[in-house]
């Protein structure tokens, strides 16, 4: 077995063992209860943390292959502050319908995040990836902003919105709402998987690329699209969780290389397996005042994120 | 008489309201080998990107290999032209074998890196290689994608800028061999001496072409001084 393929492998194993571990930990002490119902109580919410993941690993992976950018992530450049906007304006306009339709809530974030991708790449058109990300990092701070408008002029739809913008949602999980989010993730998850030859050619430069037979225009279109629906249902599971897309495809790069075709599905495996770790962490450390996953992505991420950077493997 | 495999005619680009490309007229055919040469800021990185399909907003009639590029697939434009970017890069620190990979034969870009002199380690790190070596190993993914060259055209911006002499030679010997092999070869230039070489020469000035024919009869005198400045 390759290095490749022997690091997906053993990642894959520990990420296994990691959600049993996981399913046995929790507020209510360590097992799966005389009956399993601790077991069916925390499996959505294992699930529900897999499948974002997995989802904002590859999404980040991605967004950064599109931008030839190590430092792009859909928490950096709005896109799941869009996901969350659309979410916020959904419950602002319509908050019995967003609750009677399970499928509104995934719609109005993916609506939400491809309005923000969509924006990111009219107005950082023709211009650096430099500046497409601080064109970014302003509509994440003006989407921002809007969740917060609404949250506080909308009191039925402020607690919702401001546990989504906390990164706290995965505690509300249940088969039943996480459904149709899972399957976006997955879906999301193996579409973007096919990008990675494309990808591997567009860090030539968009010119090479082209020459060598990337359709560049589409490969980017497809990046934002999927990028959007990636992070859509990741958001609609987690809420806004910084440092995922960030750090996975960093560290997948730093074990097994720059090339897509092995580094897009380790960066959904350790996406997957950080964020499961850090709402496993979160809830079992301090039972009575349980942390947010969001909040010890970043707790246990910032410093990761530094070693790495700190580290010469781009 | 050879086959013409790349022609352009009234070819122009305007770039942010100035005119970049001036109704450049060329023809390149198999077995040839091109210099477009010109002071910075001419065009011939314009023309050559044009030529290659990289600008569909060029005017004017312009023929790649039977189609026009610039409403051409990528995929099949990729089998019928190679093109080398001025200053290649890679957003990611790719390995000699990685980089190898991207190549449509890993096999080629191999042959390429050798015949170049390029010998290093395949586990060796872009970041890890000196410039040349870089640029090098770029050329290297290029001439892969050539193939058998036989039809094709090559299109190289600059190749030997920033290469020592022994690596600049070895270049202008594959630039040779890929022509003989039946290739139509343009290359743009800024070593005169190199562009005497060629079989014919296109001098480009503020997007217009002012010469083109054998480097004897298009590169006068009188031509290299209005153009460099007695250069």
């Amino acid at each position: 077995m390759n290095r490749p393929a022997g690091t997906l492998a053993l990642a894959a194993l520990l990420l296994a063992l990691l959600a049993l571990v996981a399913l046995a930990c929790g507020s209510a002490g360590l097992g799966w209860g005389t009956n399993g119902e601790l077991l069916m109580l925390r499996l959505p919410r294992v699930l529900a943390a897999l499948a974002a993941g997995l989802a904002l690993g590859l999404g980040g992976a991605n967004q950064q292959g599109v931008f030839r950018n190590p430092l792009a992530d859909p928490g950096l450049t709005g896109v799941f502050g869009g996901a969350l906007l659309g979410i916020a304006l959904l419950l602002a306009a319509a908050t019995e319908f967003t609750w009677q339709h399970r499928w509104a809530l995934p719609t109005a974030a993916f609506a939400g995040a491809l309005a923000t991708s969509t924006a990111l790449v009219w107005l950082g058109r023709g211009r650096s990836t430099s500046k497409l990300l601080l064109t970014g990092l302003g509509l994440n701070a003006f989407t921002a902003a809007g969740t917060l408008l609404i949250a506080a002029r909308f009191p039925e739809a402020r607690d919702t919105l401001i546990n989504g913008a906390a990164g706290d949602w995965l505690g509300s999980a249940t088969l039943e709402l996480a459904g149709l989010p899972i399957l976006a993730c997955l879906l999301a998850a193996l579409l973007l998987l096919t990008q990675a030859s494309a990808l591997d050619r567009l860090a030539l430069g968009e010119d090479m690329a082209f020459c060598l037979g990337t359709d560049v225009a589409r490969t980017r279109l497809s990046g934002v699209l999927l990028t959007a629906l990636a992070a859509a249902a990741a958001v609609c599971l987690v809420g806004q969780v910084a440092f995922i897309g960030l750090l996975a495809p960093h560290l997948a790069r730093a074990l097994v290389g720059p090339r897509h075709r092995a580094m897009l599905p380790l960066a959904g495996l350790l996406g997957a397996g950080l964020l499961l770790l850090a709402d496993t962490l979160g809830r079992s450390l301090w039972t009575q005042t349980p942390i947010s996953a969001a909040a010890m992505t970043a707790l246990l991420g910032a410093p990761a994120f530094v070693w790495i950077a700190s580290r010469r493997h781009e | 008489m050879s086959e013409v495999l790349l022609a352009a005619l009234r070819l122009s680009m305007d770039l942010a309201g100035r005119t970049v490309l001036d109704g450049v007229a060329l023809t390149t055919s198999a077995g040839e080998v091109v210099a477009v040469v010109g002071a910075n800021g001419a065009g011939k990185t314009t023309l050559l990107r044009a030529c290659a399909g990289l600008l569909p907003q060029a005017t004017g009639d312009l023929t790649l290999g039977g189609v026009d590029p610039r409403q051409t697939a990528p995929k099949r434009l990729a089998a019928l032209r190679a093109y080398a970017p001025q200053h290649p890069m890679s957003a990611w620190d790719y390995t000699l074998t990685e980089l190898g990979s991207l190549a449509p034969s890993p096999e080629a870009f191999h042959h390429w890196r050798e015949r170049f002199g390029l010998s290093a380690s395949a586990a060796r790190r872009l970041s890890e290689l000196s410039g040349g070596e870089r640029k090098v190993a770029h050329l290297s993914l290029t001439f892969s994608a050539l193939g058998d060259a036989f039809g094709k055209v090559l299109l190289l911006d600059e190749p030997t800028t920033a290469l020592d002499l022994c690596r600049a030679e070895l270049v202008a010997r594959a630039i040779r061999a890929s022509a003989q092999a039946g290739a139509a070869v343009l290359v743009a230039t800024h070593d005169l001496a190199w562009a005497r070489s060629c079989d014919r020469v296109l001098v480009l000035s503020e997007g217009r072409l002012v010469a083109a024919g054998p480097p004897d009869t298009a590169l006068t005198a009188e031509l290299v001084r209005a153009t460099w400045g007695g250069a």
